[in-house]
């Protein structure tokens, strides 16, 4: 410590202007959205507090729960395949390969895109009678694919996009825990005559772990709050059956002016994020002690 | 010491910021012409021509300068909402028609009776203008009616040797067929799939198809739905029969793709707004009519929105910037042959006598439409029965769902949104 330095006092100082920043756009909107979980209110007009009947009338509502699943559907089909490609990344960037240089700027290339790019890019990409992906399947003489008009493919094609997109970015974490991994443990286990696969089964994927719970972690709630991709790509079609529910969330505040309805509805995701997390970090956080 | 300077260098920073946003809005009101600001949603095809007329607005004189600010349709209604509740809005807004019901009742739009006088609003078709009223008080003034209307390829009708438009529900349906057979491209193309937009061409071809049997989607006082009947089972029917029984309209069609299938000359029928004539005819080699919606289902109906221009409230409401707001409206409805270029039917009586507007090619084949065009269900329930509406065809017509099972789920839907509100 340094004399005539006051740790505390500075730190408070210090933190001020964050904290002002945090007060107003995170801690007050998050309050008053639970606040007006209990009216109707169509933001023009006056309020009419109306207690639980938001909270009650979300579940009977059929396309809360349709909304829902569908969101599930892609936490489910992306939080996997994310963490394993982003992991095999990572192996091959730090890796021994000559290529690694420039695989990891192809592979983090796409992260630094925003969401809208990457989407119409893609969505383009993905047109079934104009998009490249077709015209290439027609050339080689296959059937074009209704990449996004199809219900069963599209989430499927949403989901591509976004592996495409962000997967660097846990490659770029996972990358970060294999370099802390000390070299003499690779050393003994090849001297011990372990291949390639054996290492990284067993000393790679288990010393990595605190990386994998992190990812995990941050990639299921990134997931649950989808929504971008989606809106921009298939619009929730055909027929509703992209419809997350973060955009269910946005259309019922934003086009239907029901601000409690859709507040009440954030309330709910947010709860369920909270209970996954705090779910996931007591199953595998603790044993990572 | 150390902490005080740090709070006002902090409060300095923050402050400055604040004055910035502030000045430049005060310096409008000083010397030179007025400048007003306006929110239009127009993008692609119709942002070009609105652009056009806001310029020869300033050009033709030189007491007021209108700022055009584009918003993207899809976002529109959010920011101009979000505005009127904070009494921020510009001094123009464009509304829907459709929409106004949403911003009426609060009291965010000026009621405008005051300032027009009853030979300008004589000048205003009817129907329009009334569509804008609630309560006996004018709340915006009608700039167009764009109603949905039919484009059909010349070159794909006499390739199958017809010679007559079809009109009738049995005849669009034989032309079409004919079509097909004779050169293997697209009898209809009615788009039916989500892509950037809903299926909603579906649910306008359905209304005007209610309609045009002497029904209606709803009843008259908006209150529960009017179609789970024999009329809503013909209109549905005949739009699933398109694609699945004759197969002459293809299925998974999005609205984008519609536009570039009729635009590439790969279907004879095209179904949608006024709108599309701006960019079908820059469509070299298109060659192509357009005439209002067919009698399909005998009478004549047409769905049809309308753009319409309003006053917001504001917190200190300045005379001068309404008296330049209501200047800029009359201005820009008298010169309506120049919006006419977008597509639109203009809604002045003066502006559809004009040389310049009977020398526009395709308008004045559907100008008549206007005369039937449907207005919108007077409920704040509407754009989710829209929305909601179009989801359900877009289900039922691609999955060639049972007609009679789709229209009484849809109608429970519709019951149940109506009771939310």
């Amino acid at each position: 410590m340094i004399p005539g330095n006051k740790d505390t006092r500075d730190g408070i100082v210090f933190s001020i202007p964050f904290l002002f920043v945090y007060l107003a756009f995170m801690i007050y909107p998050l309050l008053s959205g639970l606040y007006i979980s209990f009216f109707k209110w169509d933001i023009l007009s006056s309020a009419n507090f109306i207690g639980f009947t938001n909270y009650k009338t979300l579940f009977t509502d059929e396309k809360f729960y349709t909304s829902l699943w569908h969101t599930f559907e892609f936490v489910l089909m992306t939080t996997p395949t994310l963490l394993v490609v982003g992991f095999l990344m990572a192996l091959a960037v730090t890796g021994t390969s000559p290529y690694k240089g420039i695989l990891e700027n192809i592979f983090f290339f796409p992260y630094i895109f925003s969401m809208t790019v990457v989407s119409t890019l893609w969505a383009w990409l993905m047109q079934k009678d104009w998009g490249v992906f077709n015209q290439a399947l027609m050339h080689i003489n296959l059937q074009p694919v209704s990449w996004l008009t199809n219900e069963n493919l599209a989430m499927w094609s949403v989901g591509l996009t976004t592996l495409w997109w962000t997967a660097g970015f846990n490659m770029v974490l996972f990358s970060a825990g294999i370099k802390q991994i000390p070299k003499e443990v690779y050393e003994s286990a090849a001297i011990d005559g372990a291949t390639y696969l054996q290492s990284v089964r067993h000393i790679t994927i288990p010393l990595v772990r605190s990386t994998t719970v992190l990812c995990l972690i941050l990639q299921i709630i990134a997931s649950f709050n989808v929504f971008g991709q989606v809106y921009v790509m298939t619009g929730g079609g055909p027929h509703g059956t992209t419809r997350v529910l973060v955009q269910y969330i946005y259309e019922t505040g934003f086009r239907y002016y029901k601000m409690g309805y859709s507040a009440a509805m954030s309330y709910i995701l947010f709860l369920i994020i909270l209970g996954v997390s705090v779910l996931q970090y007591a199953l595998l956080g603790r044993k990572d002690q | 010491m150390k902490k005080k300077l740090l709070v006002v260098a902090l409060i300095t920073v923050l402050a400055t910021g604040m004055l910035f946003a502030q000045g430049t809005k005060e310096q409008a009101g000083s010397q030179g012409p007025l400048e007003i600001t306006f929110w239009s949603l127009f993008t692609g095809g119709d942002g070009e021509f609105f652009d056009a007329m806001v310029k020869e607005f300033n050009a033709s004189q030189d007491q007021i300068v209108m700022k055009n600010d584009m918003v993207k349709f899809d976002n529109y209604y959010t920011k101009l909402t979000t505005a009127l509740a904070a009494k921020t809005a510009p001094d123009v807004v464009v509304i829907h028609q459709g929409n106004l019901l949403n911003y009426v009742p609060s009291g965010s739009l000026l009621p405008l009776d005051s300032y027009f006088d009853a030979a300008t609003l004589n000048d205003f078709q009817a129907a329009p203008l009334d569509a804008c009223k609630f309560d006996g008080k004018l709340y915006s003034i009608p700039f167009d009616v764009h109603p949905i209307v039919m484009y059909y390829n010349k070159d794909l009708m006499a390739a199958a040797g017809i010679t007559k438009v079809p009109q009738s529900a049995q005849e669009i349906i034989d032309a079409s067929l004919a079509v097909k057979k004779a050169t293997g491209k697209w009898g209809t193309a009615i788009d039916n799939t989500t892509g950037v937009y809903k299926a909603y061409t579906l649910t306008r071809m359905f209304i005007s198809m209610l309609a045009q049997q002497g029904g209606s989607l709803l009843t008259d006082d908006a209150s529960a739905p009017n179609f789970n009947n024999a009329y809503g089972e013909k209109a549905l029917v005949w739009m699933q029969d398109l694609v699945h029984k004759y197969q002459v309209n293809p299925t998974e069609l999005d609205y984008d793709a519609a536009m570039n299938t009729f635009k590439l000359g790969d279907a004879a029928f095209y179904f949608n707004g006024v709108w599309a004539t701006g960019t079908l005819e820059q469509q070299a080699g298109l060659n192509f009519g357009a005439a209002p919606l067919p009698p399909i289902m005998g009478g004549q109906a047409a769905w049809a929105g309308s753009h319409t221009l309003a006053i917001p409230v504001q917190k200190n409401q300045d005379p001068a910037r309404v008296e330049a707001a209501v200047t800029f409206i009359k201005w820009m409805t008298s010169h309506g042959e120049m919006w006419a270029k977008a597509g639109h039917i203009p809604t002045r009586k003066s502006v559809a006598q004009k040389d310049a507007m009977k020398a526009l090619p395709y308008r004045a084949d559907y100008a008549a439409a206007a005369a039937f065009a449907l207005p919108t269900p007077r409920t704040p329930a509407w754009e989710e029965i829209y929305g909601t509406l179009s989801d359900k065809l877009e289900y039922a017509v691609t999955k060639n769902q049972n007609p009679k099972a789709a229209l009484a789920d849809m109608d429970k839907t519709v019951r149940d949104i109506i009771a939310s509100y």
